[in-house]
């Protein structure tokens, strides 16, 4: 556990102070994608947009199942992704907490390997992973699939 | 150096045709606390800050920063990708559709053009970082004013990601503070600039 809890710093007048973060159990990876954050004691939300309203919309209109599964690969993808964007930022200001970077160790291979399972099954999302793919059209690959502000809808 | 990555950080799927959205949250694109001004505010900042993790978050919050950009332009090109000659008359993107068609152009919601004049990298640590406080607060309002005047789910999911990102933002950035008073003198931190009198702040005046 991290036991630095608390700003060193003693409270002063005419300076702010705000506690540092204790490690918290993070939410679920897709549920933390949804919520906007891994750590449910920074999960703070709004009246209008409460915990649990909001889901993550991985549908399709396609009928292929090809389309389908992509989606699913790919939300996968950002699921772990997110995670690790979230722990990163987490581990910049606690750099020595043991539970942050064993986590954050394990979610990277993971990331990698999605990643290259993805670029051997459809195209390249990283440009890295145009060399871990299988590659066997011998293609570009780069310009392969749609462009991610097309949403999966064409 | 940035790599890209061919997807966004969090999905936008719309399925309606709304200008009138788009034109709302088109501010958070290239209005006063938008996404683009965040990414700048921070990217600029990094190089003066004193304390070398300090600058290692703004990196890393500045990079998330342009991801967060990319979502809402996906957004605003999805709510105006099949907009007719008559919803661009009749639906209240018609100032902005004479000028840009459906093409992406920062600018805040009421058509002011995105300016570095929004953001400010002043080199001087604290006050920095509390510009950046304010910054990650601003922008949450704009995401609390935007999920309180649009119901189409598809739209307010992401919204609603972005939003608790300004939450956790506010909440590392306090923690950079913290950082940087660590390696100050208590008894005033006004004594002097920590990024420019660099003399007394490796001597820990």
């Amino acid at each position: 556990m991290d036991t630095n809890t608390c700003c060193p710093c003693p409270e002063t007048l005419a300076m702010t102070s705000i506690p540092k973060q204790n490690w918290c159990e993070p939410y679920d990876y897709r549920t933390a994608l949804t919520e906007g954050t891994i750590f449910p004691c920074l999960n703070l939300p709004f009246f209008k947009a409460e915990i649990g309203d909001s889901t993550l919309n991985t549908a399709t209109i396609s009928a292929n199942p090809e389309e389908n599964e992509r989606e699913q690969m790919l939300t996968e993808i950002s699921i772990i992704s997110f995670a690790i964007n979230d722990l990163t930022l987490y581990l910049d200001t606690h750099p020595n907490c043991q539970n942050g970077l064993s986590l954050f160790k394990e979610l990277l291979k993971k990331r990698l390997k999605l990643l290259a399972d993805f670029a051997d099954k459809f195209y390249p999302l990283t440009q890295i992973s145009m060399i871990v793919g299988e590659n066997d059209t011998n293609c570009y690959g780069w310009d392969e699939g749609p462009a991610p502000w097309e949403g999966g809808l064409i | 150096m940035w790599s890209y990555e061919k997807r966004l950080q969090f999905p936008v799927k719309i399925k309606n045709t709304c200008p009138k959205t788009a034109q709302l949250i088109i501010s958070q694109y290239g209005g006063p606390d938008g996404e683009l001004a965040a990414s700048m505010r921070y990217l600029a900042q990094r190089y003066t800050m004193p304390i070398k993790q300090v600058g290692g978050l703004l990196t890393d919050i500045g990079t998330e920063e342009i991801n967060h950009m990319e979502i809402i332009c996906s957004m605003v090109y999805q709510l105006t990708k099949h907009l007719t000659p008559e919803q661009a008359k009749t639906a209240g993107f018609d100032a902005y559709y004479i000028d840009h068609t459906t093409g992406i152009w920062p600018q805040a919601a009421a058509g002011i053009p995105f300016t570095a004049l929004e953001i400010q990298s002043k080199g001087d640590a604290i006050t920095d970082l509390f510009e950046n406080l304010a910054a990650e607060q601003k922008a949450r309002t704009v995401y609390d004013n935007l999920l309180r005047v649009i119901d189409d789910p598809d739209v307010r999911a992401p919204l609603k990601f972005l939003r608790a990102r300004e939450i956790v933002h506010f909440q590392r950035f306090g923690e950079a503070l913290e950082m940087t008073k660590e390696k100050m003198n208590a008894k005033n931190f006004y004594y002097f600039n920590s990024e420019f009198d660099k003399g007394m702040f490796e001597r820990g005046m």
